[in-house]
């Protein structure tokens, strides 16, 4: 018995070893690539760079314009996942504390909405943004970014303010506060940990959004890191030492990102497959 | 104004701003994009209808059934894949069947973090005659001239995207399973175990059972999400070389904003959505069966 249960750790432990080889290994490869010029890029694939060689990142950082990227992306993230959150917070507060007969009817037609893809509304979308005028600007990609965060956000905040006893805001409500007072007094300080989630994990997806930036924008000046870096693909730049610095700068950030914020990320995840 | 009015205005201004936008940005372009499917509409100039045309000429189309191939191939290495590979590592993590699982489980969920785009730029470079892989298979043969042809058969193209896949979402669903498994009740496990019920009775009788409905959701992620495949599939191949590694969305893609075939491209989006509703439904069917096999 004590054997079999050693083997079985045993083979365990290689599966995990396995699985954590296959991420680690890759991520070192771009990185360590991302040091070494052209050349020796393809002539040595696997060797050590000799020196650090920078001159990559800056080339890639003015060349491809990433600087610009960074700051769009830095926008759409911030902008619409505050937005997102605040209004699935609100639209979570009314569907589950008022008790109306069309919270029932509102939270389906969310629930559906987790089914729609981006892909199905693409073009009508473009057809409208460019009749509205608001194609290649910043609002016209923050709006679908916020719109398509919504249903599983608004599902997220409503399960998580159904469990938050009516008792505190019907006593304010008795003091005479107003309901506005109680969702910004009461519900939301209650609702942090959830709000975190929300935020950390809307924040993800919107930052690694690409059709919607891709299709919506055709201006540099407003298209963000993810399709900034696309574009070392193709004609671009033959220089792969500058395409793994575009990598690596794209990367890095999130990495740190994910080790601060892991638990929360996957809170996110977990939280929708979770059954009530 | 009375309290209960104030309390309705107060409902539909926390609904409003949520609503306004849900119902112009996805549920206005829907129904849009429905109309749209059955014209064909280039850009500009009155849509003119034309029924089921459009429809007719996608499911004739061979380079549409090769991109349907390709995404039932993602929704087969989703559903049969990822998700047992996530949960049987799930369950030795849950198990404590290895040490430092914190330390594994950071490592294998973390490519959930990176941007699609980035993941298929840098496997591009790892599967390229640069690339690492083909660096060390030249290493262990010894023939210096080989190099990955894999990219150039129209039946296997798409497998090195398939291991893509796999490798930027199984920690996802090990991460789901896991959050699962730990709300489980131990003590079940706990009196199973002093009953003598060996390893595996335990896996078939109880923790299996009690994640039917885990499973059957993640499924449904899996499924729709297998559907929407295009960032990664898009930056990679573009569905290249010769439409062998396409997938639906980058069909419509393609047809919609490089020929203008705004009608064309709108149906090809409803089949998208058909096709996801129709396998949700159908795994739906499945999972209740198997709900009551347990019972």
């Amino acid at each position: 018995m004590r054997k079999r249960l050693t083997l079985a750790s045993v083979l365990s432990s290689m599966l995990m070893i396995t699985f954590t080889l296959l991420t680690i290994i890759p991520l070192t490869w771009m990185i360590l690539s991302a040091f070494k010029p052209h050349a020796m890029i393809v002539r040595t694939p696997l060797a050590f760079p000799m020196s650090w060689y920078v001159d990559n990142f800056i080339l890639s950082w003015t060349q491809g314009h990433l600087g610009i990227y960074f700051i769009n992306s830095t926008i759409y993230s911030f902008v619409a996942t505050f937005l997102t959150v605040f209004f699935a917070l609100s639209s979570g507060y009314a569907l589950s504390k008022f008790s109306y007969k069309s919270s029932r009817v509102i939270s389906m037609v969310y629930t559906l909405g987790l089914l729609i893809t981006v892909h199905s509304v693409i073009v009508p979308l473009f057809i409208m943004e460019t009749k509205l005028g608001i194609s290649n600007t910043r609002i016209g990609v923050i709006l679908p970014y916020i719109a398509f965060g919504l249903p599983f956000q608004v599902f997220l905040a409503t399960t998580y303010i159904k469990g938050i006893p009516d008792a505190m805001q019907e006593s304010a409500i008795i003091d005479g506060a107003t309901f506005f007072q109680v969702f910004f007094k009461i519900l939301i300080p209650v609702a942090t940990p959830i709000i975190s989630t929300m935020f950390i994990y809307t924040f993800l997806g919107n930052w690694n959004e690409f059709i919607l930036v891709l299709t919506l924008t055709s201006d540099l000046s407003v298209r963000s890191l993810p399709v900034g870096i696309n574009s070392f693909a193709g004609g671009m730049s033959r220089d792969y030492g500058l395409q793994f610095a575009a990598l690596v700068i794209g990367t890095v950030p999130m990495i740190l990102f994910y080790l601060v914020f892991k638990d929360k990320i996957a809170q996110g995840f977990a939280a929708g497959a979770l059954k009530e | 104004m009375t309290f209960s009015q104030q309390k309705r205005m107060s409902y539909y201004a926390f609904l409003a701003p949520g609503l306004l936008l849900f119902a112009s940005i996805i549920i206005f372009p829907v129904a849009y994009s429905l109309t749209l499917s059955f014209t064909s509409f280039g850009g500009y100039g009155t849509p003119k209808f034309i029924g089921l045309a459009n429809y007719a000429k996608i499911i004739s189309d061979e380079v549409f059934l090769h991109s349907l191939r390709n995404n039932l191939l993602i929704v087969a290495i989703s559903v049969f894949g990822q998700i047992p590979l996530g949960f049987l590592l799930a369950y030795l993590l849950h198990r404590k069947m290895v040490r430092n699982g914190n330390f594994y489980q950071t490592m294998i969920f973390l490519p959930i973090t990176i941007s699609p785009v980035v993941v298929a730029l840098l496997w591009n470079q790892i599967f390229s005659s640069s690339g690492m892989v083909v660096a060390i298979i030249r290493r262990l043969t010894g023939e210096n001239q080989y190099v990955m042809r894999i990219f150039e058969d129209k039946q296997l193209a798409i497998v090195p995207i398939l291991f893509v896949l796999l490798w930027m979402h199984t920690g996802t669903y090990m991460i789901i399973f896991y959050a699962n498994l730990q709300k489980m009740t131990p003590s079940l496990l706990e009196a199973a175990q002093i009953d003598g019920a060996s390893e595996s009775q335990m896996m078939m009788r109880i923790i299996l059972p009690s994640m039917v409905g885990t499973i059957a959701t993640t499924a449904i992620f899996a499924i729709s999400g297998s559907l929407k495949a295009f960032d990664l599939i898009y930056a990679m191949t573009g569905g290249g070389p010769a439409h062998y590694t396409e997938v639906i969305a980058i069909y419509m893609y393609i047809n919609t904003f490089k020929y203008y075939k705004y009608g064309f491209g709108s149906a090809a989006s409803m089949i998208i959505v058909l096709l996801a509703v129709g396998l949700i439904l159908l795994l739906q069917y499945i999972s209740r069966k198997f709900e009551r096999r347990f019972e």
